[in-house]
């Protein structure tokens, strides 16, 4: 559900319950000796940015169970309040992330049965599962929870992992580290331009046709429920769960949240949304500005990844044929120069937005913002897309976004202004739980990667996109002594069922990891290399097959012992 | 059908008029040009005045209103903008191959107007495309009639809005290959090929029964009629038993072209046209006397079995049977010479210079159900036009200027080499393209692993 | 219309009645023909007016006007071309039957080192495609084998006979296919420092390659006794010199670099393929290497490349001084040579220069131009007649003769034409 008016106060319930429950969880006393003392802060005489268009100087913030308690120059500061100097830090309302994955991992596949058929595959198969919700696929202990927390997020909203419908999100806010700490759950429908992998559907074609088709059948099947409901002797109407997931999307309840990953794209979604009449966000806007008057005329949500284009047309010297090269190269420093300037075009055109990190790399964030603000982006808009427009989006705006008494204490505490080169952050306060950062003096900023830091065992997915449609499989990797083995999974070309073959060459230098596997086809060994790079538990790369081609192969670690809640 | 559902479909046609009130249009007077009207002779050292996208008059001495640029193209040749009856341009996605029948998908959908190779057909004078679905299933996805209005972003745009529904057919190996020998589902033979598209129409009736029942039910007052399960694939196969939709069929062999007209002709469906058609030429009487025409190739042969026993003269002995005949590029390569494609049936089968013109304007129109939109150059049509400088059908013709709805969209001289529209952020190497052909029928389907062997060597429509 | 479009039929049957009567088996005919009262292109020395060609034993005996029509049969060429038998330099015709059917291709053999492939041994002289060519005027082509680094040895072929020897033109080259540094589609993701690595890799597995060749040859020079090992064997002669290389490379900086492979080498060679050939015109034109290109009628080789690029190559190269000859690259439409030629003519190479691009240049190129290439007393009797310029799609094809064979004006399509051009039964069948 969206927070909206009417249902802030249940909200405000479920969040009062899952405090309490916290407390009540303890009652036999802490032994580890770590738990928290009091749950009361005090910032004294700290500036105070509470939303992008206020600020004040020599503010003294108080928080108390969760809530921002108290804002004023000279407020009683509760004698079990832990003080932080705040004289010297910045203050920011905590930032929103409307579309997250920080956590959440995908679902195995189901098994097929033996009398499979491709052209009409049960939902789960064709990654139609919208009944699925994104917490049952959370570690609320992942890493990547603390990665983004580091950088200032306190509440996000998570998508699921899967095919065409994934599943429903769920808003969450970065508190005790112990907890999930939902906020809301069922808040959106994801949903995105994913094929099926050999089955219906299996191309954009078929995705649109079964959205539709979907989406028809859930206002006719809701339709006859009703019917059900109120007249004796109807034929019973067939549960469906995949429509009845719908139900919610089809009063506007909830909004459905669409994955683009380009301009096309875009329009496809919002073409879905002006046939069927549904509520659209749109996550992954990139060369959106052709768009901009569908959007407002859809009145879809926009918003945008943190990621963007990696510059390379900068770094290169032309080489042969100069000056047509140069021209060519033009082209692509013109095409990444318009990605950097699209947050900036955006707000000119007054369509709120906001950023997301689903996509994006944590390390990348604060480069990938100061390039907006440099090429159009003011900095007001920047801390709304990080804060306040993403709160509105996710309704949540009564109780995040900005920092107002009442509100939950999501901060971020920085020793200099949000932009600037030098500000660096010294804590966040998620849920009224404190995190300390160390402050390193100022270097060059860059993260360093050195051979000590990759490691691949392990188990990790893999997809691959071909013009055949995308495919998939595990690959995994152990260590023997300084050597590398490993297997990997596909899809047996010419048959049925799953190959596993042994993986030769593999070979980790810095970041760049590389192997070769073959495989049988029609009598033939045909062979596979594998190239790309390592980034955390992320590898990118391309699989390039004898002659005939090269294509890109994506893999993410499989976290060890990932705790289902 | 239910209530919602015709909403649903008036909101979508208010749409799509609302998308095309921005299309542009426009106003040109090209003067002393030799003109190929197709319908109405050669007219010599003739004006034709474009005015919003409309030909307005055909004459000479025309003088042009304000504000009209005028063309002198004394010594050239102006002619219909050429149109294309089976092409896979500007679309991201080809084949939906997953099922024997995927009627419900829709070309519209994967419309990409970014696809360079639309510019490049225009080059080639070519303003109107027909862009399919592949040959895949025996009954593959709705296709989509283009006006190749290059430049803009919304694929809307280019959509040519008078075009008739169609949808695309295949029979004979590709179906057979992806279903039977792939995954071994009917259809395995061209039996089976009849069979699944028997069975479709025989559904479709059942499905058009039920709905009729329910609304029949529904008028009765405190109806609790219930409505039965919408199936966008069954009720777009009612659509073609009612005459909504025009078939284009992907066939080779005489047999399997024989079969679907003796199935059309059951159903009573008469708007169909057979494409590829390689030996259509065996069965030219029964395509004169049942059928809306062949859409054929050439000269191709010899690439697959089914198309060994063919011959270059088949638009010639087609047309003097009295087919309606167009030729089809199915390629972004062909695309951009259809002229001499065309030209080619002079050399196989001597046709005339007013024949050999028909079979990439009037007649593709005809098969399209856009013939009284374009086709030829006629006052009231719309301003599609292509000025060479030779005859267009001399293998040494070039295009000089395309026009789309009386707006120039490519000019020889303005020719900026780098036509992208949208170019990569981060590709500094552009990738290189070496294989000849860009066939695209059997695009996404068992491209990677499987018959990995065959798609090295190219053929593949 | 019904009434006009049979008399163009009859007309049209009349015309094909000299070629084919019902039942009758037609076959090429040698001996002595007179073709009068032409106008002679002979590419070399000319257009002759009103001219004659006299042909006997295979050759052409006398071109002139008022030659004795002694012992000949004499054709009436009034109105009519004569021009030399066109030359199509890079072909699979011969190789395959049925291009997605296996056990019909016989053009690429298993392994990436197979020089001594013969492409002649696997030509088939019975190919359907074969007589479906040849009435187009096009008598003489290249059957290419293809896959793999070296796939084998090109033969040259007339396009009749009934064994290969009977086919064989006199030129055999060495087939490599230079190692392509380009990235191949959208998909292929690899990083500009990937696709640098794998081309030097390709590069140095080439060096081994050609360094055992090297080895091989000076061994056998100093009368060394080596093991069997065709592959050297056949990679030493062009170690030597003995034998041309056909050098396939397309884009601009994969040439560049087959160039200073050709140099550092010494080998003779002739680069085909070449389609970004007009990136790098000069370089190809200084170092004096032939071309045969095409087909022109493909798409350009990069999405930002000028719409014509692939048309108007032909013609930037020859501006450049580069030799150019012109390939369809295909096996069943080597009959669209002469279209590909005009296109070539259209976008820049110019009428003359796309004639000597399928005549004398592939022949000089070959080294058969003693023989083949233009209309001289003395070359072989391979030419066509026809009412018209040869690459003009409305021209008719009247005569082809190969070696002074006279061949048959028919071939699967034209009895497929004339078979159905008026079927019977029609739509229906008129039993009582």
């Amino acid at each position: 559900m969206i927070i909206t008016t009417k249902n802030y106060k249940q909200f405000l319930l479920l969040f009062w319950c899952s405090l309490t429950f916290t407390f009540s969880s303890v009652a036999q006393s802490d032994h580890t000796g770590k738990r928290r003392v009091s749950s009361a802060y005090a910032i004294t005489n700290t500036n105070l940015f509470s939303s992008p268009e206020k600020s004040q100087t020599k503010v003294t913030i108080i928080i108390k169970d969760g809530l921002i308690h108290e804002i004023g120059p000279n407020p009683t500061i509760p004698s079990e309040a832990q003080l932080i100097q705040g004289d010297s830090l910045f203050v920011y309302a905590g930032f929103i992330d409307p579309a997250g994955d920080m956590g959440v991992s995908k679902p195995d596949e189901p098994n097929r049965p033996s009398d499979f058929d491709s052209s009409n595959p049960a939902d789960e198969f064709a990654g139609i599962t919208p009944y699925r919700n994104v917490m049952d696929q959370f570690d609320a202990k992942n890493s990547k929870i603390e990665e983004w927390r580091k950088l200032g997020f306190t509440v996000t909203q998570l998508i699921p992992d899967g095919g065409m419908l994934p599943g429903k999100t769920s808003v969450i806010v970065l508190g005790d580290p112990n907890n999930p700490n939902l906020l809301a759950q069922n808040t959106a429908l994801s949903a995105k331009f994913t094929g099926a992998r050999g089955m219906y559907p299996a191309t954009t074609l078929g995705v649109m046709s079964k959205f539709r088709e979907i989406y028809q059948n859930a206002t006719l099947s809701s339709r006859h429920e009703n019917l059900f409901a109120s007249n004796a002797g109807l034929k019973r109407p067939a549960k469906n769960k995949t429509y009845e997931a719908f139900y919610p999307t089809l009063d506007k309840s909830i909004p459905i949240i669409f994955e683009v990953s380009n301009e096309l794209e875009m329009r496809r979604a919002i073409k879905l949304q002006k046939e069927l009449g549904f509520d659209l966000v749109l996550a992954g806007v990139q060369d959106g500005e052709e768009v901009i008057p569908s959007l407002i005329d859809a009145n879809a949500k926009v918003l945008f990844s943190l990621q963007l284009p990696e510059d390379k047309a900068s770094k290169s010297e032309p080489k042969e044929d100069a000056e047509e090269q140069a021209k060519r190269i033009d082209r692509v420093k013109e095409s990444y120069e318009k990605s950097l300037k699209q947050a900036g075009i955006f707000e000119d055109a007054g369509i709120p937005f906001a950023f997301h990190t689903k996509g994006a790399k944590s390390g990348d964030m604060i480069k990938n913002i100061r390039l907006m603000i440099e090429n159009g982006l003011s900095e007001s808009a920047a801390l709304a897309a990080l804060t306040v427009n993403g709160a509105k989006i996710l309704g949540i705006e009564k109780m995040a976004g900005t920092i107002e008494k009442g509100k939950l204490a999501n901060l971020v505490l920085l020793t200099d202004t949000l932009f600037k080169e030098e500000a660096q952050i010294k804590h966040v306060l998620a849920d009224g739980y404190l995190f300390d950062y160390d402050i390193k003096p100022k270097k060059n900023g860059k993260k360093e990667n050195g051979d000590g830091d990759v490691s691949i065992e392990g188990k990790w997915r893999y997809t691959s996109s071909t013009p055949a449609g995308s495919s998939e499989g595990e690959m995994n990797f152990s260590k023997v002594a300084d050597d590398y083995t490993g297997t990997i999974t596909l899809d047996n070309p010419t048959g049925s069922g799953t190959l596993k073959p042994e993986m030769k060459e593999i070979s980790l230098s810095g970041n760049k990891l590389s192997f070769s596997f073959e495989v049988n086809v029609q009598g033939n060994n045909l062979s596979i290399q594998v190239s790309g790079e390592v980034d955390g538990e992320e590898f990118s790369g391309s699989m390039s097959v004898a002659e005939f081609g090269s294509f890109p192969l994506d893999a993410t670690k499989v976290p060890e012992n990932a705790i289902k809640l | 059908m239910n209530k919602n559902i015709y909403l649903l479909l008036a909101g979508l046609i208010l749409l799509v008029n609302a998308g095309f009130a921005q299309t542009k249009k426009g106003s040109v007077l090209i003067k002393n040009a030799t003109v190929l009207t197709i319908t109405q002779g050669v007219l010599e050292n003739t004006d034709v005045l474009v005015e919003n996208g409309v030909i307005r008059r055909i004459g000479q001495g025309i003088n042009a209103p304000a504000n009209t640029i005028t063309i002198n193209a004394a010594g050239k040749y102006l002619m219909p903008g050429i149109i294309d009856a089976h092409s896979h341009i500007a679309l991201d996605a080809v084949n939906e191959a997953t099922s024997p029948i995927t009627a419900e998908v829709k070309m519209e959908d994967v419309v990409n107007p970014f696809e360079v190779s639309i510019y490049r057909a225009l080059a080639g004078g070519v303003t109107i495309s027909h862009a399919m679905h592949g040959s895949a299933n025996a009954i593959g996805g709705q296709n989509i009639t283009l006006k190749h209005r290059y430049g803009t972003f919304d694929p809307d745009d280019l959509l040519m809005k008078e075009a008739p529904r169609t949808i695309k057919f295949a029979l004979g190996e590709n179906p057979t290959r992806v279903h039977g020998r792939g995954k071994s589902i009917q259809p395995r033979t061209r039996m089976g090929v009849e069979a699944v598209i028997r069975n479709g129409f025989k559904e479709a009736q059942q499905y058009q029964k039920a709905w009729k029942d329910y609304e029949n039910a529904s008028k009765q007052r405190n109806s609790t009629a219930v409505p039965p399960k919408y199936d966008p694939r069954l009720q777009t196969l009612a659509d073609i038993l009612d005459g909504q939709i025009i078939i284009h069929c992907h066939s080779y062999r005489a047999d399997e072209i024989y079969m679907l007209i003796n199935v059309c002709r059951e159903f009573d469906i008469k708007n169909i046209v057979f494409s590829h058609v390689n030996e259509g030429f065996k069965v030219a009487p029964e395509l004169a006397a049942y059928t809306m025409g062949a859409s054929v190739f050439a000269d191709w042969w010899a690439y697959k079995f089914e198309v060994y026993y063919s011959t270059a003269f088949n638009a010639a002995i087609l047309t003097r049977n009295g087919v309606v005949t167009s030729i089809n590029s199915d390629s972004g390569e062909l695309i951009r010479h259809l002229y001499h494609e065309a030209a080619k049936t002079q050399r196989y089968g001597e046709l005339s210079d007013e024949e050999a013109l028909a079979l990439i304007t009037i007649n593709p129109a005809k098969q399209l159900g856009i013939e009284q939109f374009v086709g030829s150059i006629e006052v009231g049509k719309q301003a599609d036009l292509v000025v060479f400088d030779e005859h267009p059908l001399s293998v040494y013709a070039v295009p000089q200027m395309t026009f789309v709805d009386g707006v120039k969209y490519f000019d020889i001289n303005e020719d900026q080499d780098d036509q992208r529209l949208k170019v990569s952020a981060t590709e500094m190497v552009e990738p290189i393209y070496l294989k000849e052909h860009d066939h695209k029928c059997m695009q996404d389907v068992d491209f990677f692993f499987t018959n990995f062997g065959r798609t090295l060597f190219g053929h593949t429509h | 219309m019904k009434k006009i479009s049979l008399i163009i039929i009859s007309c049209f049957l009349a015309f094909l009645a000299q070629a084919q009567i019902d039942g009758e088996v037609l076959k090429p005919q040698s001996g002595k023909f007179l073709l009068q009262n032409a106008t002679v292109v002979t590419v070399t020395q000319g257009i002759l007016e009103g001219s004659s060609v006299l042909i006997n034993d295979g050759k052409i005996e006398a071109v002139g006007q008022n030659l004795s029509s002694d012992g000949a049969t004499v054709i009436d060429c009034s109105g009519h071309y004569i021009y030399p038998g066109m030359f199509d330099g890079g072909t699979r015709l011969g190789l395959v039957e049925v291009n997605s059917v296996p056990e019909t291709q016989d053009f690429a053999e298993i392994g990436d080192v197979t020089p001594n492939m013969q492409a002649l041994t696997a030509v088939n002289p019975n190919a359907v495609a074969i007589p479906v060519t040849r009435v187009s005027g096009v008598t003489t082509t290249l059957a290419v084998p293809s896959g793999g680094i070296f796939p084998g040895t090109a033969a040259l072929i007339n396009l009749n006979g009934y064994t290969p020897d009977q086919m064989y033109a006199g030129f055999k080259g060495l087939v490599m296919n230079f190692p392509s540094s380009a990235r191949r589609s959208t998909y292929d993701r690899r990083s500009e420092e990937d696709i640098k690595k794998d081309a030097e890799k390709s590069m140095k597995n080439i060096a081994e390659i050609w360094g055992n060749a090297k080895k091989y040859h000076a061994l056998k020079e100093k009368g060394g006794q080596l093991q069997y090992y065709p592959e050297m064997e056949h990679l030493s002669k062009a170690v030597s010199g003995e034998m041309t290389m056909l050098i396939e490379v397309n884009a601009a900086s994969d040439i560049e670099q087959a160039i200073k492979w050709i140099k550092e080498n010494e080998v003779k060679a002739i680069l085909t393929g070449v389609a970004e050939g007009w990136r790098v015109a000069d370089k190809i034109a200084e170092a004096n290497l032939p071309v045969i290109t095409g087909p022109m009628l493909s798409i350009p080789t990069r999405e930002s490349d000028r719409f014509d690029a692939s048309y108007a190559n032909a013609g930037k190269m020859a501006k450049a001084g580069v030799k150019v000859a012109i390939r369809t690259n295909d096996a069943e439409n080597v009959r669209n040579l002469p279209f590909n030629a005009g296109f070539a003519a259209a976008y820049g190479l110019g009428k003359e220069e796309a004639l000597k691009a399928v005549t004398i240049n592939p022949a000089e190129i070959f080294g058969v131009a003693d023989q083949l290439g233009s209309i001289e007393v003395g070359k072989n009797a391979t030419l066509l007649v026809a009412d018209g310029d040869p690459f003009e799609t409305k021209t008719q094809i009247k005569h082809v003769f190969i070696d002074g064979y006279k061949i048959p004006m028919t071939s699967r399509h034209i009895q497929l034409y004339q078979e159905f051009i008026e079927r019977n039964p029609g739509l229906e069948k008129n039993v009582k």
